[in-house]
């Protein structure tokens, strides 16, 4: 039987297999697996360890993530409040940088792995990869250097200093996130991640025009994979389009992996890559709230079928929202194990 | 410089996010006479209009430049209001705010600075606004429009988000005097969710945000 790491290796490779292979990033989800309120839920490893191995027995799907939350990357920097929801992901409320002053005194930890921020974080790493190491990719997430002040200052205040503010305050603030990048990635990989969402929403023309791009936010790209390598590195802005950058990313990069926005034209994306690196459709997952399982169903197809383009390919979620109905979880899978099989059993 | 070299001009300025250019042309034409008015009124507002993406079509503008464009009016109407012969005439009231449990303000900011471009004041309640203070601070403002800012789903759909803004003006029969506009990330990912959560109306961005607004405005009644 084809392992999830089999899978997902044979699609880097473009190398056929049983099925694509379906990443689905259940979160917040795994509070409810367990009966636990987030908060409760998120101060354990072994709690977020525990909930990603059921629901991914659950589901089906290639991949659990050792991700609690976000700001997670802002308490290694020192940020002493999170935002709970009962429903919801949780959110920085504690801004680490609130003057430039704060910049220059920002410290980044020598030793990401020891930090008790990351302590949590490492155990969950320790039982996943006891659980299922080398046989599902174990995922973890990593803001980018460009991005990473928005989690610290707030995102209105990270475009006030980015466009308008001292270049000398902001590229002291850059160099220390690309510091906090670097040591971040040692300690997941040392951890025992096999992928790292690269996450960089000014990695997208959605954020940024195309000027700043090429000129700003590139360079940065292109310093934070040199200085960690591509192994495991998967391209993410969040959410938003990767295809209009994609070319110039691959070319500069040489990544080997790119997650697409739920409004990325994935047939596009083939065309570009060309077969050089694997590109992920993704579904418009906020929608699966409310569709219906037909719709679901349909959705499914049309990515997947869009995918064939592609000789390397994967179908994803982005970070599903709390509320979808847990039969269109179910739906969503069946769809996408259905219409991805590589010999496929069609239904009418 | 005259007035339509003021315009081409500052056009391109904003077209380029060049912020500090679009100051220096806005200082040019008044130090030349023409008047903050005409300035305001004949290329800053046309300039923001320019952006406005067509009905049903895509929104071009990257989040970066949406920023700056609604920036660089805010700072010129800023300077140049004060420099009016008599006061400008308010085409409305609005009070915004994230609603509770959202944190992102950015949207918010930029929704702001384009609409006190176009002379409708904005009332900023801040984040993690609770339903009764949207409610309260409209009909302490004499607002017409409540505009809520939720960036992610669950605060988007919450319970204590615009359903119950909307409950809460239902019961005091306000209805027909405030309106409810939303926005933010949640909304752009499903453009049928304003109607889930019984919003009056959403726009994408803040540039679409104007009209939209206007249109609310002209349609409360006192």
């Amino acid at each position: 039987m084809t392992t999830s790491v089999e899978r997902v290796g044979a699609a880097l490779r473009g190398e056929p297999s049983d099925r694509i292979p379906v990443f689905c990033n259940l979160l917040d989800q795994g509070a409810r697996e367990l009966g636990l309120p987030l908060e409760e839920y998120y101060s354990s490893g072994a709690h977020v360890a525990e909930a990603q191995l059921r629901m991914r027995d659950k589901y089906g799907h290639d991949n659990v993530w050792s991700l609690f939350y976000v700001g997670k990357e802002a308490e290694l920097l020192g940020c002493q409040k999170i935002l709970f929801a009962e429903d919801g992901p949780p959110n920085v409320e504690d801004w680490v940088i609130r003057s430039h002053e704060d910049i220059r005194a920002l410290e980044v930890p020598a030793d990401v792995a020891s930090h008790p921020a990351f302590r949590e974080v490492r155990e969950c790493l320790r039982i996943l990869r006891r659980e299922v190491g080398g046989r599902v990719p174990i995922c973890a997430y990593v803001t980018a250097s460009m991005a990473l002040p928005a989690l610290l200052m707030s995102m209105e205040k990270w475009m006030e200093l980015l466009f308008l503010g001292p270049p000398a305050v902001r590229d002291e603030l850059l160099a220390k996130c690309h510091q906090l990048f670097v040591r971040e990635v040692a300690a997941y990989r040392a951890a025992g991640a096999d992928v790292l969402l690269y996450s960089n929403p000014f990695g997208s023309l959605d954020t940024v025009e195309k000027g700043f791009f090429r000129e700003r936010s590139l360079p940065w790209i292109e310093k934070d994979i040199q200085a960690v390598g591509t192994e495991g590195v998967v391209y993410y802005c969040g959410l938003s389009r990767v295809v209009p950058v994609l070319a110039d990313v691959l070319e500069r990069t040489g990544l080997g992996a790119y997650y697409l926005g739920p409004f990325d034209d994935v047939a596009r994306a083939a065309e570009i890559v060309a077969g050089r690196a694997l590109v992920c459709g993704v579904i418009n997952d906020i929608q699966l709230i409310d569709c219906s399982p037909e719709d679901v169903r349909s959705e499914v197809r049309r990515i997947v079928e869009a995918g064939r383009a592609c000789s390397r390919f994967l179908f994803g979620t982005g970070l599903m929202p709390y509320a979808i109905p847990e039969p269109n979880i179910r739906t969503m899978m069946e769809a996408a194990f259905e219409f991805g099989a590589h010999e496929p059993r069609r239904s009418p | 410089m005259d007035l339509q070299h003021l315009i081409s001009s500052f056009n391109e300025a904003v077209f380029d996010t060049d912020r500090e250019r679009a100051l220096r042309l806005v200082r040019e034409a008044v130090d030349a006479g023409i008047p903050p008015e005409a300035v305001i009124f004949e290329a800053v507002i046309p300039a923001l209009e320019h952006r406005t993406p067509p009905a049903g079509g895509a929104v071009e503008l990257s989040l970066a430049q949406h920023f700056m464009t609604s920036q660089i009016a805010a700072d010129i109407t800023e300077e140049l209001v004060p420099q009016f012969r008599r006061p400008p005439e308010i085409i409305g009231r609005v009070v915004i705010g994230n609603c509770r449990g959202d944190l992102h303000t950015l949207g918010k900011r930029i929704v702001m600075g384009c609409l006190r471009a176009h002379m409708i004041e904005c009332h900023d309640l801040g984040v993690n606004v609770p339903p009764e203070r949207f409610v309260d601070e409209a009909v302490a403002h004499d607002a017409r429009v409540i505009g809520i800012s939720a960036m992610m789903v669950h605060t988007a759909r919450g319970p204590h988000g615009c359903l119950k803004v909307r409950e809460i003006l239902s019961e005091r029969r306000l209805e027909e005097r405030i309106k409810i506009v939303v926005g933010g990330a949640a909304f752009r990912f499903d453009p049928h969710l304003y109607l889930a959560v019984h919003a009056d109306a959403w726009a994408a961005d803040a540039v679409s945000a104007v009209p939209v607004i206007t249109r609310l405005l002209e349609e409360t009644h006192p």
